[in-house]
């Protein structure tokens, strides 16, 4: 039996596990007992890591359709259609024409070439990936405020603050390594403050609940910043010396005094007030969101509003104190940094910037497009519009994640060609015209970034299944037939790469991660030791800027007809749309099918009882789930998790999206819910009460 | 018969070069960050000895996460043969030898032998522990969060073991169990020598510092009778519960735990049944047909994990569920672990004691 | 590592099942059929065991033998299609092949000539483990008088609606009543709790034998115990989650004891005493 020590490809936490091998093949996972972030533990999708990899309905080979039929191809000719069909989009109607999604499931290598392939091969900056959809506000909105979007501080820093301030993300459920440090900050007397419309089990061990509105984040951090200006616990040396802008944010701040936010968010004036003083007083504050945050048409105003927060108290560019996007996918962190993104090469480095470009020109010979490129909704709305005539997907399944489902759909079917790379069959894979079986995560090596930068090295445990081949083998592979010829003879190689163009990867080498448990960036060279926290000294961007923003109530508030407002997100046994989760037996038992919680007070309002088939309908579409009645829910709202083929609740959600970073209003849509059934009349009441009926 | 011996240091290797001609040779070594895993050795001298415990337990090697069961091929639903012919039994009969088990793992092994080769003996339990073979070492170094010595279950073993070894400075005491192993250091007994008075004074007295070392003395048996009457209430379970994250990990990582799910995979080459690893912390572990959830709620499922340690198991074996190894207090993200609650039923008792 | 993997070891496999064949399928109601399965080697069972029933690449379930155990060469199983095990079970056609293994479990511990009144309770598929105890009071008789309780959820869903003539006319007082009547049903409606009165039975001499969804189980035991039936003669058959059969997957595992290897059939003193049911 053999060890090998990699990471779950799971959440943004980024675990350290290790799987073992007996006779190549994977027979169970263990978490690393001394890995900083989860030091022993591990959630049950890590514990079960292993289980999809040798499924069944893995991808075995390469797949073409012919005659709307998917039939068994070779990797010779899937991939030269793939090379021929392109390289026709491009010459005939232009690069632009072909859009990419890479994946934050993939490795720092495979986004780097994806990234690497569509700007030089390609020659457009057509690329995206699901970022958008969960953190493309982060990402501008911190660049914006500081001039870099990550998680300032440490995960194992933790369990020493003295106060969290948890907004917008259900930390056991979704990092529960994160949760797992909370909990344990807890413990040691540190303050738990949770704002979260929901009451998520993190929020049973707050010290103070805040039960906002969904939607009217913006307004309860302005009042809380209201609070802190007016009763002088501004940490006036920090906005004099690190920050600029302040007297514009003043101004509008002005606007949010503690009884007006009561009235748009529901939370009382007390409630706020005690929040900011207790925010404020303590340094050692750590600030947390996630995509109760991000995902709404104010999502860069939201995580403004937070940057302002942590910058008006000065709790930013110390240990145990900063700001802390969570962001969910395992690799997320990483695509971004690889510059997966329609605007930025890698580290961040703008496309649009002359000198950038010319850099990466010299080192990949070709010449780089300047503009912007599309992000994800755009491609699908310019499929949908007949403009984008090519696609290439890589690890993504639009067809399941993105809101406003119908139209996704109809936007593939009217692609030219469509290419999806993936481990499993996706929804998206049925529109396919060519479909690439790739490796999973314990068939290949490569690096992962967590949430709190640390770049780490996944190891190969077993040779590719079937025919699957790693991702980045398969980009290199077509590049070549492309005719720009790739021929790295390890991801180590293109690490190297990586680092040549990328200061903050600089000093990030595989043989410097062999040992141990990975690097935080920035690490400009070979010797630095990489960096816990971020901004010490000075804010990437120099002065931190005050943003001022307004309060914008949610873009489809619920009205008559549509009277409940629908938040969705994750569950703990499952992970995004499902495709590796849904096929281990423990996760798939625990929760086989899509749920809408609900509160008592509807529930009897509309006379639906706990455990009965309900009709959810938005003004897009409306979906079949199972009743689940709880006080978890507010008055007023219902919750679906998103990871339910059966009952996609991404068929409901609202496509409008934040003008800038263009990230879809997830959290936040009006629905309908309706018996599915006509009530049953009950001919008999029951003769006896059921908890008489406990023998004890 | 005596079956003790001393071994000199000098010696270990050769002699485990020589179990290892016969045997595939697992012992604890260091993994990428450190981390101690039980695997096949490669390299003797990369054998670590003094080290903290390993996470998982060695529970793996006689029943794996993930285990074939059976693989069926060319299996025509409607043939009316017999069929036995096409469904082969995917045993594992690879003969191995554990170097470096700690005593308390040894006695989970000795309590997954009771449960496993009981009345129905579980063949692949059956067949993997015939052919394992266990040497383990007179614990000189606890974790911070080991208690095996309440219990009785380590640091050292008075029987049970297969080979148990003392460290004695430059020599190892050397005690051989059951027939196999007194066969086995036989076979080789150029290695060793018969144990002088010296010898018996040095264990002793290793014995005894190994005793002194423990940071933690938990009892189970107060919790129990704290149990048993009644004492312990739902509230009390509730609040252990509400920092469960239901992950499992509790019943993974403890060496006791032996709950396995089944599942049917259809490959390519055929269908294949295997089971693997399953915990009563899940609400899904007891789903009825129709989505009926007898443990629905989360306390229920705690109570039951620890009932089953602390109250049946003693009922049914007179052995506790637990063998104080510690790892649930490792693997536990809401910090509920075995020695943590125990403490926390005691502190209950005591107080309703006082009021 | 694996060694000689594919050979089957001289030692048995509690997990292995053998094959049987489908002899006969009828079909009960809409989502229950009866199948007929005849193996090579004899079977032995007694009333209320079961048998972990598979098919491979879908799974295995425990089901109970609704027959009497007469010749040893046949064993019928009533199966209600409750998900992806039972649906593949469904599928399969007459000659088509069914895995067995067992039986498993202590069954009804019920003499041919039981003294006193016999009370048999059941609810919707729980009629299945019962069947072999009707037939064999249908056929021999007994000491006292044999009432049969049987609810189901409509006049469409009595699963051995045939076979209440030939039990009638054993001697065995059928009564059966349903949640929704039509109006072509002439047997009475509502809960099996409501009907104590139609059941000619001496309470404090009968054994009742009651199989059924819990809450049913849980109610009946209760009212029959308030009546004066002493609690170890209130016999019942318990359900959970099973995986193995054998005592060994720990699914079935409830206060003390294993449903499968204890049980299934438990008295109300043993239900009470090791809390089995909550
Ligand atoms: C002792 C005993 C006797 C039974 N006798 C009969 C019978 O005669 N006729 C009949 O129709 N049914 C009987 N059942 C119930 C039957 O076993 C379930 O309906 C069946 O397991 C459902 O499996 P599924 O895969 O079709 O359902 P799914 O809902 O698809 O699967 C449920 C999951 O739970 C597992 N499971 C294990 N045990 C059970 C269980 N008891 N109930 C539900 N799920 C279970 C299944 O293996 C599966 O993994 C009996 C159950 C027990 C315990
Ligand atoms: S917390 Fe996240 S990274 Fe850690 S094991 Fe769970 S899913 Fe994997
Ligand atoms: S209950 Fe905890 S301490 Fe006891 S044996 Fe299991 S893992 Fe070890
Ligand atoms: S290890 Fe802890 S959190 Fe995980 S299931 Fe067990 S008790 Fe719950
Ligand atoms: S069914 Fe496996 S233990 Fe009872």
């Amino acid at each position: 039996m053999n060890t090998i020590q990699t990471v779950c490809p799971y959440c943004g936490c980024g675990c350290g596990l290790y799987l073992h091998v007996e006779a190549g093949r994977i027979e169970g996972t263990s978490p690393s007992k001394l890995h900083p972030v989860n030091g022993g533990s591990l959630c049950v999708k890590g514990w079960n890591a292993h289980e999809f990899v040798s499924h069944p309905d893995r991808l075995k080979f390469p797949m073409i359709r012919e005659d709307g039929r998917l039939r068994r191809a070779s990797w010779d000719e899937a991939l030269d259609l793939v090379a021929r069909k392109l390289s026709g989009i491009k010459t005939s109607y232009g690069p632009d024409s072909i859009g990419i999604l890479s994946s934050a499931k993939c490795t720092n290598e495979e986004n780097y070439l994806m990234m690497k392939f569509t700007r030089a091969v390609l020659g457009t900056n057509n690329i995206d990936h699901c970022a958008r959809l969960c953190h493309s506000s982060t990402v501008g909105g911190l660049a914006a405020a500081f001039g870099s979007g990550a998680m300032t501080n440490s995960i194992n820093e933790i369990p020493e603050a003295k106060v969290l301030f948890v907004i917008g993300s259900n930390t056991t459920e979704q990092h529960p390594m994160i949760g797992k440090h909370m909990l344990e900050a807890v413990d040691r007397g540190a303050v738990l403050i949770v704002a979260d419309p929901r009451r998520t089990q993190i929020a049973e061990f707050a010290h103070i609940h805040i039960r906002h509105k969904c939607g009217t984040d913006v307004a309860l951090l302005m009042g809380i910043m209201n609070v802190i200006v007016n009763e002088g616990l501004v940490d006036v040396d920090f906005v004099r010396r690190r920050t600029e802008n302040f007297d514009a944010f003043e101004e509008i701040l002005r606007r949010f005094p503690p009884d007006v936010v009561e009235g748009i968010t529901g939370v009382k004036a007390h409630d706020v007030r005690r929040v900011a003083r207790i925010y404020s007083m303590e340094k050692r504050s750590m600030l947390f969101y996630a995509m109760g945050i991000t995902q709404h048409i104010t999502g860069i105003d939201n995580v403004r509003a937070c940057a302002d927060l942590v910058m008006l108290t000065g709790h930013i560019g110390l240990p145990m104190s900063g700001l802390n996007p969570l962001r969910g996918q395992n690799n997320v962190q990483g695509a971004c940094d690889m510059g997966a993104l329609p605007n930025v090469f890698t580290g961040y480095q703008p496309v649009s910037d002359s000198k950038t470009r010319t850099k990466f020109e010299r080192a990949w010979r070709r010449k780089l497009p300047g503009g912007p490129g599309l992000t994800v909704m755009e491609m699908t709305d310019s499929a949908y519009e007949g403009r984008l005539k090519g696609m290439y997907i890589m690890g993504e399944n639009p067809l399941l994640s993105d809101p406003d489902l119908s139209h996704v759909r109809e936007a593939m079917k009217r692609l030219e060609f469509l290419v999806v790379q993936d481990i499993f069959p996706t929804e998206t894979a049925e529109y396919a015209d060519v479909v690439l079986p790739a490796s999973s995560f314990a068939e290949k090596d490569g690096t992962f970034t967590n949430t709190e930068r640390r770049v780490q090295l996944l190891r190969k445990a077993i040779p590719p299944v079937y025919e699957s081949r790693p991702d980045w083998e398969i980009l290199g592979d077509l590049m070549t037939r492309m005719g720009y010829r790739m021929n790295y003879r390890g991801a180590y190689e293109i690490m190297e790469e990586i680092a040549l163009l990328t200061p903050s990867y600089g000093g990030i080498h595989h043989h410097r991660l062999q040992e141990g448990f990975g690097l935080q960036w920035p690490c400009p060279d070979g010797n630095h030791p990489g960096t816990p926290y971020l901004h010490r000294r000075k804010f990437a961007r120099g002065l931190g800027t005050f943003i001022p923003i307004d309060f914008v109530p949610p873009d489809e508030p619920p009205d008559r007809e549509f009277p409940l407002l629908l938040t969705t997100g994750r569950i703990s046994f499952h992970y995004h749309t499902g495709t590796m989760c849904r096929r281990t037996m423990v996760l798939d038992r625990e929760e086989p099918e899509c749920y809408l919680e609900m509160n008592p007070l509807d529930a009897d309002r509309l006379g639906l009882k706990h455990r009965s088939m309900v009709k959810v309908t938005s003004r897009r579409g409306s979906i079949k789930v199972r009743l689940y009645v709880t006080p978890r829910i507010p008055e007023g709202s219902v919750f679906i998790p998103f990871h339910f083929k059966e009952a996609a609740a991404n068929i409901l959600t609202n496509p409008a999206v934040d003008p800038n970073a263009k990230i879809p209003e997830y959290k936040v849509c009006a629905v309908r819910v309706e018996p599915l059934h006509a009530p049953r009349e009950v001919e008999k009441p029951p003769v006896v009460d059921l908890e008489d009926l406990r023998i004890t | 018969m005596k079956s003790e011996w001393v071994l000199s240091k000098d010696h270990l290797s050769y002699w485990l070069r020589q179990l290892r001609n016969e045997r595939e040779l697992i012992g604890p070594l260091r993994d990428g960050g450190k981390d101690i895993l039980f695997r096949t050795v490669d390299m003797l001298h990369e054998i670590v000895l003094e080290c903290p415990s390993s996470l998982p337990s060695p529970k793996g090697f006689l029943f794996p996460q993930y285990e074939a069961m059976f693989s069926c091929r060319g299996l025509s639903l409607s043939d009316g043969s017999d069929g036995k012919r096409e469904i082969s039994d995917l045993r594992d009969r690879t003969r191995r030898v554990i170097f470096g088990v700690r005593s308390c793992d040894v006695s989970a092994v000795r309590l997954l032998d009771a449960f496993c080769l009981g009345k129905l003996r579980d063949p692949y339990y059956e067949e993997r522990r015939r052919n394992t073979f266990l040497i383990s070492l007179v614990c000189n170094n606890p974790d911070p969060t080991c208690f095996c010595l309440g219990l009785g279950t380590g640091p050292y073993l008075e029987e049970g073991f297969d080979i148990q070894m003392t460290d004695l400075g430059d020599r190892y005491f050397v005690q051989a169990g059951s027939p196999e192993a007194v066969r086995t250091v036989r076979a080789m007994n150029f290695f060793f020598r018969k144990p002088r008075k010296v010898d018996y004074e040095d264990q002793y007295e290793v014995f005894l510092s190994s005793k002194a070392r423990f940071r933690k003395r938990i009892n189970l048996e107060g919790p129990r009778q704290a149990i048993l009457s009644g004492k312990v209430g739902d509230d009390f379970w509730q609040e252990v519960t509400d920092r469960c994250f239901e992950c499992g990990g509790c019943s993974y990582s403890c060496p006791v735990c032996t709950c396995f799910t089944v599942t049917d995979r259809i490959n390519p080459e055929g269908i294949e049944r295997a089971r693997l690893w399953d915990s009563c912390m899940f609400k899904g572990f007891t789903r009825m047909a129709g989505g009926v959830l007898p443990n629905e709620k989360r306390v229920q499922r705690t109570k039951r994990w620890y009932y089953h340690k602390l109250v049946h198991y003693p009922r049914t074996t007179g052995k506790f569920g637990c063998v104080g190894c510690g790892r649930c207090a490792v693997a536990c993200p809401g910090k509920i672990d075995m020695a943590r609650t125990a403490t926390k039923i005691k502190g209950l008792a005591l107080k309703e004691e006082v009021e | 590592m694996r060694t000689a993997s594919g050979k089957r070891t001289k030692a048995e496999n509690i997990y292995l099942p053998v094959s049987g064949r489908i002899e006969e399928i009828r079909k009960k109601t809409e989502d229950v059929s009866l199948f007929r399965v005849s193996t090579a080697s004899p079977l032995r069972y007694t009333p209320g065991q079961f048998f972990m029933v598979s098919v491979w690449g879908a799974g295995e379930v425990p089901i109970s033998t609704a027959s009497l155990c007469e010749d040893d060469l046949f064993v019928e199983f009533c199966v209600r299609k409750a998900g992806t095990v039972t649906g593949a079970i469904h599928s399969l056609q007459e000659g088509d092949r069914l895995w067995l293994r067992g039986p498993y479990g202590n069954g009804f511990a019920v003499g041919r000539r039981a003294n006193g009144d016999v009370l048999l309770v059941a609810g919707g598929i729980g009629i299945a483990p019962l069947r072999p105890i009707i037939q064999m009071f249908a056929k021999d008789g007994s000491a006292g008088s044999v009432t049969l309780l049987y609810g189901s959820k409509g006049p469409q869903d009595v699963v051995f609606m045939d076979e209440v003539q030939v039990w009638r006319s054993g001697g065995i007082d059928v009564i059966l009543t349903v949640d929704r009547a039509n109006c072509d049903w002439r047997g009475s409606a509502g809960l099996v709790t409501d009907l104590w009165h139609r059941a000619r039975v001496d309470f404090s001499r009968a054994t009742a034998y009651i199989c059924g969804p819990e809450i049913m189980i849980k109610s009946v035991m209760r009212d029959l115990s308030l009546f004066g039936m002493p609690d170890e003669r209130i016999i019942t058959t318990l359900e959970a989650h099973m995986k193995c059969g054998v005592g060994k997957c720990g699914h079935c595992y409830s206060g003390p004891k294993y449903i499968c290897t204890d049980g299934p059939v438990f008295s109300y003193k043993e239900i009470k005493e090791y809390s089995l049911l909550g």
